[in-house]
């Protein structure tokens, strides 16, 4: 196996897309903006708790279909 | 005393005791049966098991408590990195852990670096776990003394001894089966707490209106970033770096069922956070945060606001469940750090199965006898401690596990000396005190992750049956199935 397929790994792929987004809201930091009486940092922190339950599904359905191929 | 939420209590322990001993026989079948359940765990199963084995206690007392004391960004601070923990562990780790077919942490850095990195591994996870025993039974400590009208110290004596016995009697089959109930109990509570407090207040946006009137800066960030940055790394790679966490994967069926199980749990974790939620709401509303001797009994004050006795006993049950299943897995952990990777693989290599398990036995009821010694006059509270735990593992475990898996040179040299050196920054820095709480691992995983990658590049790379051992890792990629 060469390391240029583990660079296609689903897993790096999406611990690339986690990152991102915790990097965006890190860096962003609105903690001035409110909604709601409530800072947007916890909004945006609320919102990736969805996101990251999505990409989990992600994963597990990219890696059985990766299986799949496999198999065949 | 609370007589209901006592004697709902006290059954909920008999049953799970009950289900100790009768997985007892199967347990001490045979290693694999003690350690991972025989790896026959299946997605149902599983999840709750993942669930519980993550959602300590601190995820429900200590995010709540320092939701109400901090403000709710920190909260969700804490929500944003341990419901990532399960999918960063699966995206990483946990398929080419799987397969690379080890019973322990400790076991698998012993396959990628030898027999030296084991040693040292098994002895962190020695500290780490037993160290973490001490903020589940500071919680197990408050709850029972509150619930039993006893002093504190004496309840932490009592459940911590009660719930090391069953742990140490069923071995892993126990624990998984009984966090099937304990992660449901758990669950059901805080949802039906976070339901009861939504009807009561009239809704979300006036559920948050009272609160921000009674604590203007509930909805405020109130500490330094590094704090938050900090919370969020340890979290994050909490199921990276956490034997408990990382064992749990091993007791599946296959690794379809593994992942499923993982995603299913992410879900459960999203849900008790959301519950959760309510919940800090409802306790900033109280207005009674400067009154509590402990924080982190925050919760039971809602508990006790908001419930009738008898649902409060069941969501106190919930709560000392997620403290039980927790400190099992913790106890398991550190129990086969020193029986499984210390004893039989270096010191008696001829040990019986029997003899082994036993000594597990042995290991788990002297290593719950420390933490209650320690959790007697506890040093923080309950999320820091935690947080501190996880940033110890953090810097000592995070990139050694990492890198072993996807970089082929990192070698024996590197791993020890990063494992080590980012051990003793962490704990520098924790004595020394200079860093915002729990900032720590901000600085000691970096240094960590530099160590290893400098003395690994500078010393002979790993055997070509190492390297080729790390590509086997990730054979699910390959053309040709072999996992």
């Amino acid at each position: 196996m060469s390391s240029r397929s583990k660079m296609k790994d689903p897993g790096l792929i999406l611990t690339v897309v986690l990152v991102l987004y915790a990097g965006f809201v890190f860096v962003w930091w609105p903690t001035d903006v409110y909604y709601v009486g409530i800072s947007l940092v916890a909004w945006l922190m609320f919102i990736g708790l969805f996101f990251w339950f999505l990409l989990a599904i992600v994963y597990s359905l990219w890696i059985e279909r990766l299986d799949e191929q496999n198999k065949k | 005393m609370q007589v209901t939420e006592a004697i709902i209590l006290f059954i909920y322990l008999l049953i799970v005791t009950f289900i100790g001993i009768y997985f007892y026989r199967r347990a001490r079948q045979s290693e694999s049966d003690y350690f991972t359940a025989g790896k026959s765990i299946n997605t149902f199963v599983g999840a709750f098991a993942i669930f519980a084995a993550v959602a300590s206690s601190s995820s429900l007392m200590g995010a709540v408590g320092s939701g109400v004391a901090l403000g709710v960004p920190y909260f969700f601070t804490y929500a944003f990195g341990v419901i990532a923990i399960l999918p960063f562990a699966m995206f990483l780790i946990s398929g080419q852990i799987r397969r690379s077919g080890v019973k322990t942490m400790p076991e698998f850095f012993q396959q990628r670096y030898g027999n030296s990195v084991q040693m040292v591994a098994a002895i962190i996870v020695v500290i780490g776990m037993t160290f973490y025993m001490v903020p589940q039974l500071t919680a197990s400590g408050l709850i029972g003394s509150y619930v039993l009208g006893i002093d504190y110290k004496a309840a932490v004596i009592i459940l911590g001894l009660g719930f090391t016995l069953y742990a140490a009697l069923g071995g892993m089959w126990a624990i998984t089966y009984t966090d099937l109930i304990q992660g449901a109990v758990m669950l059901i509570g805080i949802v039906l707490l976070a339901g009861i407090i939504l009807v009561d207040h009239g809704g979300l946006n006036s559920l948050i209106s009272a609160a921000l009137s009674v604590d203007p800066a509930f909805g405020d960030i109130t500490q330094p970033w590094m704090s938050y940055f900090g919370l969020f790394i340890a979290f994050l790679w909490f199921g990276i770096i956490s034997p408990s966490v990382v064992m749990r994967n091993f007791a599946s069926r296959d690794a379809k069922t593994a992942r499923r199980s993982a995603m299913w749990a992410c879900l459960l974790y999203l849900t008790l956070f959301i519950a959760g939620f309510m919940v800090t709401a409802a306790g900033a509303n109280l207005g009674i945060v400067g009154t509590l001797d402990n924080t982190d009994m925050i919760f039971v004050s809602v508990i006790e606001h908001y419930l009738p006795p008898i649902l409060g006993g069941i969501m106190l049950a919930g709560l000392m469940a997620a403290i039980m299943s927790s400190a099992d897995a913790m106890l398991l952990a550190v129990s086969a750090a020193v029986a499984h990777d210390l004893y039989k693989a270096h010191i008696n290599k001829q040990a019986s199965e029997r003899f082994v398990t036993g000594l597990g036995l042995i290991v788990m009821v002297v290593a719950s006898i420390i933490g209650i010694l320690i959790a007697i006059e506890p040093p923080g509270l309950i999320a820091i401690m935690v947080g501190w735990v996880g940033g110890f593992l953090l810097s000592a475990f995070g990139f050694p596990i990492v890198l072993g898996i996807w970089w082929k040179r990192a070698n024996r040299q590197g791993a020890l000396i990063g494992m080590v050196g980012g051990a003793i920054v962490f704990l520098i820095l924790v004595i020394g005190q200079w860093l915002p709480t729990n900032a720590e691992p901000i600085i000691a995983a970096p240094i960590s992750l530099v160590l290893m990658i400098v003395v690994s590049l500078m010393t002979d790379p790993p055997s070509k049956e190492v390297q080729a051992q790390v590509d086997y890792y990730h054979t699910h990629l390959d053309d040709e199935q072999t996992a």
